[in-house]
């Protein structure tokens, strides 16, 4: 009997412990993710709520105290906007030359480091510099060779040709953006491709090899198929990021001193820049920023959806 | 037999040394044909100004003028006084960030047993996927309301909150520690905090490492915010270099910009050097370089 009265007590005592536990556990949890929390609803929830109620309005900057509620208006005007027609247009035209021109280049680059002989890693660390430049230095480092009379690359292009002068940041600006910005990303997409590459299997190499398959036929029935899931990633995360370019494109127009950016590089972005810091159009530059996050949504919708038919998932992979 | 397999053999290893070989031009040709904007870019910052704006061009200066790296310096152009400025805003945020982001991924890797936490976590998931600019401009909207730009309060408040990537790299790291080990330092009486500044903020220097450098490089390399933030005697290093080398008529002193670039951007390659396999993993995690 008194043996049956202190195990219940312990038992009870037991489970006090465990809810006191869990209750302070909770109490822990929440105390160090509260600036998280506070910094998410700040820094985040309320800018997104923020920025689509002042695509709503006609607030310009100035004017807080007497803003109109303008409705639907300001997304209206967008498709009356020739300039941000233009500004559609040259981001489709940049992200069709960008996109393909860099996922090959790197995965080219990717497949030339992937071998075992000495020293690679030399090689794959002066391959990966590119990718340390940011912005500025960037964009210097490419005015000198793109510009139009002094420039490395129309110099260089005048030993066999004289005279040669091809407006790489002016007449074909997209060109001259799309090359900086390939240029800018080799690294970082090489590295990206050389871990899937490093992924595949050796015996499904080999097995390929004693079947008879030469190196062509490796990389097409083997290697490609095994790196869809790489090439998908990096096919979102590149069309994310093209649609939201345009620092490279604003700083080479700010270094080559001209007010207004380069209509051939003057992406949609640019145009949203243009809208909010140069005019103070905040309603109106918000409502291009939500059509174009609503389309970033939708396309990133779509490539995800066509992922059945060309990435390659392993069987039982969830 | 015996001299055909040698034979064989002897040829298989000519045909093995002539790949390396053909490797080896192919790797420099390469290397060299992408390293060609930087050799550029240092040859370019050695020459006179009139040597750049030359038609035609001339490919080597007639006198490396080294000078332009101590011209660099010189004080009307306030170069040091916006590196230190730039290294201190960028140790602040940086150290911040590592600090938040690897309590908030201890959080949300060590207590999934409390209900709320895989679904926050998910928002944080969520957040690393959404397109950035959403939030840029209406943040700088609201900061321009409380007139917080012109300071460094905006960098603060954001290493406070913690970056979802960097939340999310020491959240991964975090789950492959044993359960053990937690249980036994709580049974030893050490607390939450304490389970995580002694025993999982020490062990993860690999991570710290990476998350501390990704972060200080983005706020060095960082062009625009400073830009739309800070003012033009308070910003980075980044926005300085970019206008600030001109004569007194306003003509941009081209070679000199490009000298500054090199003393800019050096001590980015140097870092990368130095802690390039924590640089390349944070890299692949994230696919984006120093988000």
């Amino acid at each position: 009997m008194r043996a049956a009265t202190a195990c219940l007590g312990t038992e009870a005592g037991r489970k006090v412990k465990i809810t006191s536990r869990a209750r302070r556990r909770r109490r822990a949890f929440y105390t160090f993710v509260t600036p998280w929390l506070v910094g998410f609803i700040l820094l985040t929830t309320l800018p997104l709520i923020a920025g689509l109620l002042t695509s709503l309005t006609n607030y310009d900057g100035l004017n807080l105290f007497n803003v109109d509620f303008v409705g639907m208006r300001n997304y209206a005007s967008v498709l009356k906007d020739p300039n941000a027609r233009h500004g559609v247009n040259r981001t489709l035209m940049w992200s069709l030359l960008n996109l393909p021109l860099w996922m090959i280049c790197s995965l080219l680059l990717a497949i030339l480091v992937n071998r075992k002989v000495k020293g690679i890693g030399v090689f794959r660390t002066l391959l990966y510099i590119p990718s340390v430049i940011p912005g500025v230095a960037l964009v210097w480092t490419w005015k000198i060779i793109l510009e139009q009379n002094f420039g490395l690359l129309n110099g260089f292009l005048s030993l066999f040709r004289p005279g040669t002068g091809i407006g790489w940041l002016t007449k074909y600006a997209l060109g001259g953006v799309t090359a900086i910005a390939v240029w800018n990303g080799l690294g970082a997409g090489m590295i990206i491709f050389l871990a899937g590459l490093q992924g595949i299997p050796d015996e499904l190499v080999e097995a390929a090899r004693i079947d008879g398959a030469n190196n062509f036929q490796v990389f097409w029935n083997v290697t490609l198929p095994m790196m869809t899931p790489v090439l998908f990633y990096q096919l979102v995360l590149g069309l994310i990021g093209a649609f939201q370019q345009f620092v490279i494109p604003l700083l080479v127009t700010t270094t080559a001193q001209q007010g207004i950016p380069v209509r051939g590089a003057y992406l949609y972005m640019i145009h949203v820049y243009q809208q909010i810091f140069a005019t103070g159009r905040f309603g109106y530059g918000m409502a291009l920023l939500w059509l174009l996050i609503i389309v970033i949504v939708l396309l990133t919708g779509v490539v995800f959806a066509t992922q059945r038919y060309w990435v390659y998932t392993e069987i039982g992979e969830v | 037999m015996q001299a055909l397999k040698r034979v064989r053999g002897a040829r298989g290893k000519a045909r093995k040394s002539l790949g390396r070989l053909m490797s080896y031009i192919l790797l420099i040709v390469v290397t060299t044909l992408i390293s060609v904007p930087l050799i550029w870019l240092v040859i370019t910052s050695l020459k006179v100004d009139t040597e750049y704006l030359s038609y035609p061009i001339t490919f080597l200066p007639a006198v490396p003028q080294w000078r332009n790296y101590l011209e660099v310096f010189a004080p009307q152009y306030h170069f040091l006084r916006h590196v230190g400025l730039t290294a201190f805003l960028a140790l602040t945020f940086a150290t911040l960030t590592v600090l938040t982001s690897s309590l908030f991924g201890f959080a949300f890797s060590r207590f999934s047993d409390v209900k709320a936490c895989n679904r926050l976590f998910a928002l944080v998931v969520g957040l690393i996927i959404i397109p950035s600019i959403v939030t840029v401009i209406p943040q700088f909207i609201i900061f321009s309301r409380l007139h917080l730009t012109g300071t460094y309060w905006p960098w603060i408040l954001w290493g406070l909150a913690g970056s979802p990537f960097h939340i999310f790299l020491f959240r991964q790291f975090f789950l492959s520690f044993p359960r053990e080990l937690e249980d036994a330092a709580e049974v030893d009486g050490c607390t939450p905090f304490g389970i995580f500044w002694r025993m999982f903020l020490p062990n993860a220097k690999p991570v710290v490492a990476t998350s501390f450098i990704l972060n200080f490089v983005w706020v060095w390399g960082d062009w625009f915010t400073p830009l739309i933030y800070l003012r033009n005697d308070n910003t980075t290093v980044a926005v300085i270099i970019n206008t600030a080398y001109k004569t007194p008529t306003g003509q941009f002193l081209t070679t000199l910009t490009l000298a500054a670039v090199v003393v800019y951007i050096l001590p980015m390659v140097l870092t990368f050097f130095l802690g390039q396999q924590h640089i390349l993993k944070g890299v692949v995690t994230s696919g984006l370089a120093g988000r």
